[in-house]
């Protein structure tokens, strides 16, 4: 069975999110060894940013939807990761969101957010989904709550404490 | 160019080499949940880690080309272990692999399927040489990398696994 795990391509005004390409490693693993990485696990060595990069992958094939990559238009650069997580472990699919060094403060991660959500209602099936948030990360929560989002439950996962933030509707049940 | 996957379905006489799907998830994840089985191999895993390793592994197929099969026997279409070629970041070079999942080694099958990786390395992907990474002490994997004629060539340290030996298996011309 030959499968093509490539994500579709959505453009907003200011971004492209897109499929992953082989030379996106390094700014993957920029992210991963920075203290950005600190509340998604990381910060992380090159083995495992690039174990991460191919599980990023390897979701799309085995869920049907995973991750984009965000590309900055203008620049040309990538600008972050935005999508959804569904990885063994977690509680149902989460949007979740990675905004890398020199791109935040710009409403960009807003904007792949809004794109990569109303994407997954439309064509995924995956609406009023959740985040996982770490308390302490006081910008993804403030970005939570522009996008919607509200506070439901304390929970944890992988067996770390965090908080579960719920997304209203894209689409009319 | 997006990455994208393109994964051949080879044959031998009892098995099916096929790329790696959904439903292979329950044995690899017990295969990795058995210490005695997996340490070889990155193990032991938890379930959650089973799947992230399951998921690398087709990104490692997306970005190189190659990756690992799963071995499903014809005449039942267990899956009943995994062989091929691995090569993440930081590897020496690409290195062929195999393990047997529980109930079905002692058959030859890890031999069977390995080889038959190790052809489609040397004759569709054009490899002129592969090696076979090895932990010290797993016994049973040296004994099968030297009845394949693989050799002992050094011994190095592995960015993730790490003090680890390195086989290296007879050329193509050596083996028509």
């Amino acid at each position: 069975m030959n499968i093509a795990p490539h994500a579709p391509t959505i453009e907003t005004r200011d971004l492209i999110l897109r499929g992953y390409r082989e030379g996106d490693f390094e700014a993957i693993a920029a992210f991963g060894a920075s203290e950005r990485a600190r509340f998604v696990g990381g910060p992380q060595d090159r083995w495992d940013s690039w174990r991460a990069f191919m599980a990023g992958i390897g979701h799309w094939t085995l869920r049907g939807y995973g991750m984009w990559v965000v590309e900055h238009r203008e620049a040309g650069h990538v600008a972050g990761r935005v999508g959804m997580i569904y990885n063994d472990g977690w509680h149902e699919p989460e949007l979740g969101w990675h905004i890398y060094d020199g791109f935040e403060g710009q409403g960009f991660a807003y904007q792949a957010c809004i794109a990569a959500r109303a994407y997954s209602a439309r064509h995924f099936g995956l609406d009023a989904v959740i985040s996982y948030i770490d308390p302490e990360n006081t910008r993804s929560v403030a970005l939570a709550q522009r996008l919607g989002a509200t506070f439901e439950s304390e929970s944890e996962v992988l067996g770390k404490p965090c908080h579960i933030y719920r997304h209203p509707h894209e689409v009319r049940p | 160019m997006t990455l994208t996957l393109n994964i051949p379905r080879l044959e031998t006489d009892r098995l099916i080499l096929r790329g790696p799907e959904a439903r292979d998830f329950e044995p690899i994840a017990a295969f990795y949940a058995d210490e005695n089985r997996s340490w070889g191999f990155g193990g032991p895993l938890d379930r959650a880690d089973a799947w992230r390793w399951m998921a690398t592994s087709i990104g490692h197929w997306a970005l190189h080309g190659y990756g690992f099969f799963t071995m499903e026997l014809k005449d039942s279409a267990a899956a009943c272990g995994l062989t091929g070629l691995w090569n993440p970041e930081g590897w020496p070079e690409p290195e062929l692999g195999w393990v047997v999942f529980e109930g079905f080694e002692g058959k030859g099958l890890a031999r069977e399927g390995a080889e038959c990786a190790r052809r489609w390395a040397y004759h569709d992907l054009g490899m002129t040489t592969l090696t076979s990474n090895i932990k010290p002490g797993n016994d049973r994997s040296i004994a099968l990398a030297t009845r394949m004629g693989a050799q002992y060539e050094k011994t190095y340290v592995n960015v993730h696994l790490g003090e680890d030996l390195l086989y290296r298996h007879p050329s193509p011309e050596a083996l028509s």
